[in-house]
């Protein structure tokens, strides 16, 4: 069993506007090829944080972030931005679909920066598979928020990435939107055999995942 | 009740603090600071010019003559009407010290003078200067004119025949304005002591000027009548203390027009600027404006929470504005006072602060009325998801925003004092405006048209950088419209002051003769061709005798009732007489007199100018020459070139008719550069009372005068470049936080930090060029206009000057998108999306 993601002694404190903090004290843990991770805990605990630590997306203050392999805290962001390429898709909570391009053209970001020449073709059908063929013209001022978070699931898996990390994918959606939303997800990750970490404040949804951890104060319990 | 309640929730907003306001009150203080300092400037030229009207003009009236002392008649009149009256002679010669010549403007003067102010003496007074040593009577001279001459107080110097002794250096005259721009530096003399030069003689080129000291309560106005009715067919020209800026006036009233327009311009630059930080500004708002409108806010009541916001902000910016135009004249004070070439008297007029206060708190209210009365109208659900749709204002507000406008336009006819200039700008403006606004939805769909091409396929950043110009929430319009205006400004004032520069360049005779000899007396002609055309340095002489005439009626009517101002009859122009058309002349209509014809007086006359005017072969004239009325026919047309330095005479007359007239002649003389200093030498020791001008010199003058009104169009303009550039520079900040989310999502994605800024930096180019293109043409259609209707100079379309603009636009842009893509780029993607959930 190769271990996908390996996270040794992470400690993250970030200055925030009343001194620094410790958000990150000393997280340890080792995710395996094809497994699914669930991680929950209150509010402000630092899961989200955790999860930007497991994309390179934030640097962890010290300890050792290996993703596939590699070891993430030697990696400078450019780096960081090549090794994301192909290798990892990231959903939010909020979408974050850029704003001044289409549907379509938003799945087709990874594969145009990776170069892909057929990069659109295979956004569309991207875009198929999640049941938005007929929207890939619209912007995403246009869908609503299920519609959009659709978008970004197409647009994170489209690359076929090892690892999907996906931070409270359906909190701004309703129960039926989020069901959905969840079953997609995990479609995506069956069909292309991808390590799935997600972040989650749904108990029942947790549920689904091969593991749950739980966070509570920078601290895995 | 709401106004004090929405005064607390005002006050509330507004408590945590200014930053988010900073473009707005920046763009709103230069707009008003750029107002007030071209408004404090004209009123300066204005003030310096009336201050000292009386002193410029050297007394409270003036009559003036050309080539001729006044007539008894005049004479008496002034006697009768002036408490003390001063006598001026004014002609060019050359002063000579031994060997060297140099050209000097005389000034000959009676013992009244000056009867305003004090002339101003490195020492002593001016009677010691001028009292005679030894029978020399003694003369004063301008500091750099003794140095080129090389002569200290108490050498010699002479003028014509008559050796004077330096008795002073002068450092000031009190009535210097009044000569306009002359052509060489002072000498002054006493009348009395030019009697023995032989350099006013009848018929030399010299001109006289009568001061006038008037009874205190004087009718200006009908004095003015008075004197003009009586004399000025024969010459007289008047001028008294509330235009003593003869030479002047013409510069002034450009130079006033010219700022009127830009200040005009400068505020809808500042206004673009105004407009679109108050709707960024109310952008970030947008959600208050739902939340209030959830917790049963009405749309009156979160209007009037940031009308008032908005109202404190613009106070803000408006008196910082006026701080920054105040300051910013005096701080140039010096520079500007020795810019200009008359007398500014800069100092803090309270009118144009006014003014520049009133434009920028009508237009702040104006432009954030709009958006404000959009954003109280729209559908709280539309307000939170950020899709404004395009809801019309009610149609209260609208009335509001008419009234605002009516009163900005009105304003500006107002203060302006010139209806047809301030509405001609303000129009223009809109113009501007409506194709600019025009061209930004063009190139934002040729934009997205372009993005789905085959060309862009493989090249991500140029894509991303079409779609979002192309797409929804595109900044194209927001930067074509506040930078394509700023730009325009700018091509409208680079298309005028490189034609101001090309008209200097172009003024100037491709083959300009050397000199121009002036004053050659009939007994000299034929030694003085001798001596030229013995020289194998010269290449070619002409010689003409001159008189000179003013044409006061066309067939029987005034020659201003039936050409109006045409320059031919505003004064005295040229006249020559010949038996025989002279060299070179092509008589395009009609035929020239025999030879020795003796018959009724007949005139040849300049045949574009003569078609201008309308005249017909046949058309009786009366020319005065020298206080006398000729009566003559139109008997040909003739081709002449005023273009050139060389000789140009409107009227050409048979000899016998002006037979007995005192005249002289003059010649221009070609010659290779490097025999100049000697020719002017021999001319000069030869025939000591003929005036020789160096053209080159007298050129260099004339180009030094013209430059520096080119100079302070481009000082004025660098006000309305710096609004633009604050608005651009405003725009890129407002740009940021969407930049930032981009940024982050497209690094998450896998692109590098160059890739992202490759295409930040390719929109920001793409958009600055189109703005510049635009602005291009504009310039072009500004310049245009603003020279040939309001400035009456000829226009052509300066080619670098555009592309400057269009490819500075550019620069300009990029280096805004590219400085404010820094904190996208460098902040960590975690924090950005953070905040954005
Ligand atoms: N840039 C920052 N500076 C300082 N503190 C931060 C910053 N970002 C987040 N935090 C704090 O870190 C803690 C963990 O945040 P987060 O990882 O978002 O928690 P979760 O996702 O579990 O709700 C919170 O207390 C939050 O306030
Ligand atoms: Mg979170």
């Amino acid at each position: 069993m190769t271990t996908v993601l390996d996270l040794q002694d992470v400690h993250l404190r970030l200055n925030g506007n009343a001194g620094a903090v410790d958000i990150l004290r000393g997280i340890s843990l080792a995710v395996t090829a094809g497994e699914s991770l669930a991680l929950i805990g209150p509010s402000g605990s630092g899961k989200s944080s955790l999860l930007m630590v497991m994309a390179g997306l934030e640097r962890a203050t010290s300890g050792r972030v290996s993703a596939l392999g590699q070891d993430l805290t030697r990696l400078d962001e450019d780096a960081l931005a090549r090794f994301r390429r192909g290798n990892m898709g990231v959903v939010f909570q909020s979408f974050h679909l850029i704003p001044t391009l289409t549907a379509l053209e938003n799945v087709a970001v990874p594969l145009e920066i990776a170069g892909e020449a057929d990069a659109f073709a295979r956004a569309r059908t991207e875009l198929g598979r999640v049941g938005l063929g007929a929207r890939a013209g619209h912007y995403p001022s246009q869908l609503s928020g299920g519609e959009q978070q659709r978008v970004a699931l197409a647009r994170a898996s489209v690359s076929r990435p090892k690892l999907l990390l996906a931070d409270e994918p359906t909190g701004n959606l309703d129960a039926a939107n989020g069901a959905a939303i969840m079953d997609l997800l995990f479609d995506l990750r069956d069909a292309h055999g991808a390590t799935l970490v997600m972040v989650t404040h749904a108990p029942d949804l947790a549920a689904r995942c091969d593991r749950v951890l739980k966070l509570a104060d920078g601290l895995l319990a | 009740m709401m106004w004090a309640l929405a005064w607390r929730l005002a006050r509330r907003e507004l408590r945590g603090g200014l930053a988010g306001f900073r473009v707005l009150i920046l763009c709103l203080a230069l707009g008003v600071g750029a107002i007030a300092a071209v408004g404090l400037l004209r009123a300066a030229i204005q003030g310096g010019l009336a201050d000292q009207g009386g002193v410029l003009l050297g007394g409270d009236a003036q009559m003036h003559f050309t080539y001729r002392f006044a007539s008894d008649d005049e004479k008496a009149w002034m006697g009768e009407h002036a408490l003390r009256v001063s006598e001026i002679v004014d002609f060019r010669s050359l002063a000579v010290a031994g060997e060297d010549p140099a050209l000097t403007q005389v000034k000959a003067v009676d013992d009244a003078w000056p009867l305003i102010g004090a002339v101003g003496l490195q020492a002593g007074t001016l009677a010691q200067a001028f009292a005679p040593q030894g029978g020399m009577p003694g003369g004063v001279m301008e500091k750099i004119l003794a140095e080129r001459l090389g002569l200290k107080v108490g050498d010699t110097f002479k003028l014509g025949n008559q050796t004077f002794r330096l008795g002073a250096v002068l450092l000031r005259e009190p009535d210097s304005a009044t000569a306009g721009f002359s052509l060489g530096p002072r000498t002054l003399v006493r009348t009395a002591d030019l009697a023995q030069s032989g350099l006013i003689a009848p018929g030399t080129l010299y001109e006289t000027d009568y001061r006038l000291i008037l009874p205190a309560g004087a009718d200006l106005d009908a004095l003015q009548k008075a004197a003009e009715t009586a004399f000025r067919d024969k010459g007289m020209t008047w001028s008294d203390k509330r235009n003593a800026a003869r030479g002047v006036e013409k510069f002034v009233d450009r130079l006033g027009s010219f700022l009127i327009l830009i200040g005009l311009a400068g505020l809808a630059v500042g206004g673009v600027g105004v407009a679109s930080a108050v709707r960024a500004f109310m952008a970030a708002r947008v959600a208050t404006i739902a939340t209030l409108k959830v917790l049963g806010a009405q749309g009156a009541l979160v209007l009037r929470v940031y009308l008032i916001q908005i109202a404190v902000i613009c106070a803000i910016g408006v008196g910082l504005g006026l701080v920054l135009g105040a300051g910013g004249l005096i701080a140039g004070a010096p520079l500007l006072v020795k810019l200009m070439p008359f007398p500014v008297a800069i100092g803090l007029y309270p009118a144009p602060l006014v003014q520049a206060a009133f434009y920028g708190m009508v237009s702040g209210l104006l432009f954030a009325l709009w958006p404000l009365a959009q954003a109280v109208r729209q559908r709280v659900t539309s307000l939170y998801r950020g899709t404004a749709e395009r809801v019309w204002p009610k149609p209260a507000h609208l009335v509001w925003m008419g009234a605002l406008l009516a009163l900005f336009v009105g304003g500006a006819v107002w203060f302006s004092g010139n209806a047809s200039l301030a509405l001609g700008t303000l129009g223009g403006v809109f113009a501007a405006l409506a194709v600019l606004a025009a061209a930004g939805l063009g190139v934002k769909h040729l934009a997205r048209a372009a993005a789905r091409l085959g060309f862009v396929t493989g090249r991500p950043a140029l894509r991303w950088a079409l779609a979002a110009m192309g797409g929804p929430r595109s900044e194209v319009q927001a930067v074509i419209l506040s930078l394509g205006l700023g730009l325009s400004v700018l091509a409208v004032v680079g298309q005028i002051d490189a034609n101001f520069r090309a008209a200097i360049a172009r003024d100037l005779p491709a083959k300009a003769p050397s000199f121009f000899f002036m004053d050659i007396q009939d007994a000299q002609l034929a030694p003085f061709d001798a001596l030229m055309t013995g020289n194998p340095a010269v290449t070619q002489v002409q010689t003409a005798p001159m008189l000179r005439g003013i044409l006061t009626q066309i067939n029987g009517r005034k020659a201003r009732d039936v050409v109006g101002d045409h320059w031919v009859v505003t004064g005295d122009r040229g006249i020559t007489f010949s038996d025989t058309p002279p060299e070179g002349t092509t008589v395009t209509d009609g035929a020239w007199w025999p030879k020795d014809y003796k018959g009724p007086a007949q005139i040849s006359f300049a045949a574009t100018e003569a078609a201008e005017m309308h005249l017909n072969l046949g058309d009786q004239v009366i020319v005065n020459i020298l206080g006398r009325d000729i009566a003559a026919t139109i008997t040909s047309f003739r081709k002449v070139d005023f273009s050139g330095a060389g000789m140009g005479f409107i009227m050409a007359i048979n000899p016998a008719a002006v037979a007995g007239a005192p005249h002289s002649s003059i010649a221009t003389v070609y010659a290779a550069p490097e025999a100049e200093a000697d020719i002017l030498r021999q001319a000069s020791d030869t025939f000591p009372n003929i005036t020789a001008i160096a053209m080159k010199e007298a050129i260099g003058r004339a180009v030094e005068a013209l430059s520096a009104i080119a100079t302070a169009t481009v000082l004025a303009a660098g006000a309305v470049l710096v609004t633009g550039l604050v608005v651009l520079v405003g725009g890129a900040a407002a740009g940021v936080p969407a930049r930032m989310r981009e940024a982050a999502v497209l690094r998450v994605l896998g692109a590098t930090r160059g890739r992202v800024l490759a295409s930040f930096a390719l929109r920001s180019a793409l958009m600055g060029a189109a703005a510049g293109a635009v602005a291009m043409g504009a310039g072009a259609l500004g310049g245009w206009a603003t020279l040939r209707l309001v400035m009456d100079l000829p226009y052509r379309f300066e080619m670098w000057s555009a592309l400057s603009v269009v490819l500075g636009g550019m620069l300009a842009t990029l280096a805004a998108g590219v400085v404010f893509a820094w904190a996208p780029l460098s902040a960590r993607p975690a924090a950005v999306l953070r905040q954005a959930e």
